[in-house]
């Protein structure tokens, strides 16, 4: 009788550990809830991905957030256009739910993407594509942060002229900031000078052709933030040329840049917060996947100009340097 | 009954060594499949901290290497880089996400050399291959698993290499370095963190060169400035205060202290004074080289160095073995040539 007593007490025992062990180790009586992890492909118009931390820290929250599994695709020259609009083909081919593009030539990409079937569908850190799988842009008014960046070199008298530096009005939204330059520069005395800039070179000749005798101070307005960063690191390296470059002005937010408006080497510059955008872009994204939405729609984020003066203001800190 | 009884009981185990074979065959040929059929590899790159400058020239190296790799074999490959800003937790937490995320391999520059334990786990649990490269995991842990490698530069031959630079300098000239003609060579040292396995030898093995090689050493004074230029330049600034036109010779355990150390010499208008060695060959190192302002430094071979991160870990992604692509020492190890670099 004791011994058939233990014998069912072990065979319970040895039940209820097979039991818990269903349980916590399979699927078998209690159902985990699957969770689909969305592929989605970021396609920047660099080759490096060094410069997008802050867009990439809200992305990366998102993707938490969104259950993304994200894939940061670099060029391997920037500026291509044609290797970016292959690389979209090649993200979607291989899987990816959705494509976030920045484009290289917003124009070119416009073009290319129009004759493309896209399987998937795609966000732009810029301005929407009619392309019918191109469901959002995120972006700022790049022609207000043009008049924001005129309306700011006018702080300088109207005799020295204003250079306008670019890597190629082509490029990212340059002809934009430009246009935004020229609408509130054009009624004023200010001389503009477009320069587009193949080197970094060519940048040092620009800006060393302020320092021979027969000529005077001038003001710059980079169009873009690699060429804000060339005139930032020629004019930081010597001792000269700041003193004849009444003010550098630009748009930007990396923070090798915020460090040189720190120290006083740039004037004045034009941000947004990336943060946001990287975190709206994955939002974009899977609503996108999950078939949320659907109205084409473009997102224009709050441009700021900011100073070395205003940069440690609370609102602007917390933008420019978020925590992780 | 007993013969039934053992028929049944080899019909059972008949039955089991089919069902294993079957298993075994099946996980073999969807290996096998999964390898023919693989075209990309996604590689999860783990950085101690993003800014500083040896790491990040070895990021941008990293990168290029992916580029030229995808260009060459049409394999395309996904780099995730991420910063742990010098905490472990944060590293952890990354491991963790990728290796969910099903990465192929890791390459991780560990923020704490003596804790890469929780992240070999997670990686042998999901038998994702780690390579760690520039600060190197305790021996004990990287022998855990065959998947775990490292690719570092020999911190002791940077060292001879540095103490040589000056040694060389000293035996064709004692006047260039010991400034004042005491005999004796006044000399401060910069070092990294202390618990980073290159900083302790790399001070060792500098002095004792310098020692066998005849130079007459003095040690004035020396500090911990965690590699950093900043907190190298305060350090020197506050020495160079204490004694006044009595150092000759600044010995700095990479680059980035050594420039710390010309930044404070610059604000306090006393350059082309004192000697000041670094190790690492970082472009702003060989900028200060080539100005004059460096005596030398010990140049790694940044290429060669990414080359042998991303080698192992494409090879180990791909189900390759990286012995027949690089020579390993151990199995395990790859060290990185240097050579040492000075001023004309």
């Amino acid at each position: 009788m004791e011994i058939g007593k233990n014998k069912w007490f072990f065979l319970s025992f040895a039940a209820v550990l097979v039991l818990l062990y269903l349980m916590s180790s399979t699927d078998l009586i209690i159902h985990e809830k699957k969770v689909e992890v969305y592929p989605v492909s970021v396609i920047v118009s660099e080759s490096t991905d060094e410069d997008y931390e802050k867009l990439r820290k809200g992305m990366d929250r998102a993707a938490e957030e969104f259950h993304v599994d994200l894939s940061f695709i670099t060029l391997y020259e920037a500026n291509d256009q044609e290797q970016q609009t292959s690389l979209v083909a090649r993200e979607i081919a291989d899987g990816a739910r959705a494509v976030i593009l920045m484009p290289a030539n917003p124009r070119e990409a416009g073009i290319q993407l129009d004759d493309m079937i896209l399987n998937s569908p795609m966000v732009v850190l810029g301005e929407v594509f009619p392309n019918e799988q191109v469901t959002a842009g995120i972006a700022i008014d790049y022609a207000e942060a043009g008049k924001l960046l005129g309306q700011a070199v006018m702080e300088n008298p109207p005799d020295i002229p204003v250079y306008l530096i670019s890597e190629g009005l082509e490029y990212g939204y340059a002809q934009e900031i430009y246009d935004g330059i020229r609408s509130v520069l054009e009624e004023t005395d200010y001389q503009m000078n477009l320069r587009v800039l193949e080197s970094a070179d060519d940048c040092r000749r620009l800006i060393e052709s302020t320092v021979y005798p027969e000529s005077g101070c001038a003001a710059m307005i980079a169009l873009d933030e690699k060429s804000l960063e060339t005139a930032a690191g020629i004019i930081r390296d010597s001792s000269v040329y700041g003193e004849h470059i009444a003010g550098l002005y630009g748009i930007g937010g990396t923070t090798r840049v915020l460090n040189d408006m720190d120290q006083g080497i740039i004037r004045g510059m034009v941000v947004h917060n990336w943060f946001d955008e990287g975190y709206l872009s994955i939002e974009k994204a899977v609503e996108a996947i999950q078939g949320v939405g659907g109205i084409k729609e473009q997102i224009t984020m709050d441009a700021y100009y900011i100073t070395k003066e205003n940069l440690r203001d609370e609102a602007y800190e917390k933008m420019l340097y978020p925590i992780d | 009954m007993g013969n039934r009884k053992m028929q049944t009981g080899w019909f059972l185990a008949a039955a089991l060594a089919l069902a294993a074979l079957c298993v075994l065959g099946l996980g073999q040929c969807g290996s096998r499949e999964q390898r023919a059929e693989k075209n990309s590899i996604r590689l999860g790159i783990l950085l101690y901290r993003g800014d500083d400058t040896f790491v990040g020239t070895l990021r941008q190296s990293l990168e290029e290497q992916a580029k030229r790799y995808e260009k060459e074999t049409g394999i395309k490959v996904v780099l995730n880089i991420e910063d742990a800003k010098e905490n472990q937790n944060t590293q952890n937490t990354q491991a963790e996400r990728l290796i969910s995320l099903g990465y192929d391999a890791l390459c991780v520059n560990i923020v704490d050399r003596s804790m890469a334990s929780t992240i070999i786990a997670n990686a042998m649990a999901a038998d994702v291959p780690v390579v760690f490269f520039n600060r190197e995991p305790v021996e004990e842990d990287l022998q855990l698993w065959e998947k775990l490698y490292y690719v570092g530069a020999d911190a002791k031959e940077s060292a001879v290499l540095q103490g040589n630079l000056v040694v060389d300098k000293y035996q064709q000239d004692p006047s260039s370095i010991d400034l004042n003609g005491d005999g004796k060579v006044n000399y401060v040292l910069l070092e990294g963190e202390t618990s980073h396995q290159d900083s302790l030898i790399r001070t060792e093995w500098s002095i004792q060169t310098l020692m066998d090689g005849g130079v007459p050493l003095e040690k004035l004074t020396g500090g911990i400035a965690n590699w950093e230029r900043n907190q190298a330049s305060a350090l020197t600034e506050q020495w160079l205060t204490q004694f006044p036109g009595e150092i000759e010779l600044i010995i700095s355990n990479n680059d980035d202290m050594a420039l710390g150390a010309l930044d404070a010499m610059e604000r306090l208008n006393i350059m082309d004074k004192i000697n000041v060695v670094g190790i690492d060959g970082t472009p702003a190192g060989m900028q200060a080289l080539e100005e004059g302002a460096l005596l030398g430094t010990v140049q790694s071979d940044r290429t060669e160095y990414a080359h042998a991160i991303f080698t192992i870990a494409a090879a180990m992604a791909l189900e390759e073995k990286p012995e027949e692509k690089l020579t390993l020492s151990d199995g395990k190890y790859y060290w990185s040539r240097q050579v040492p670099v000075k001023r004309e």
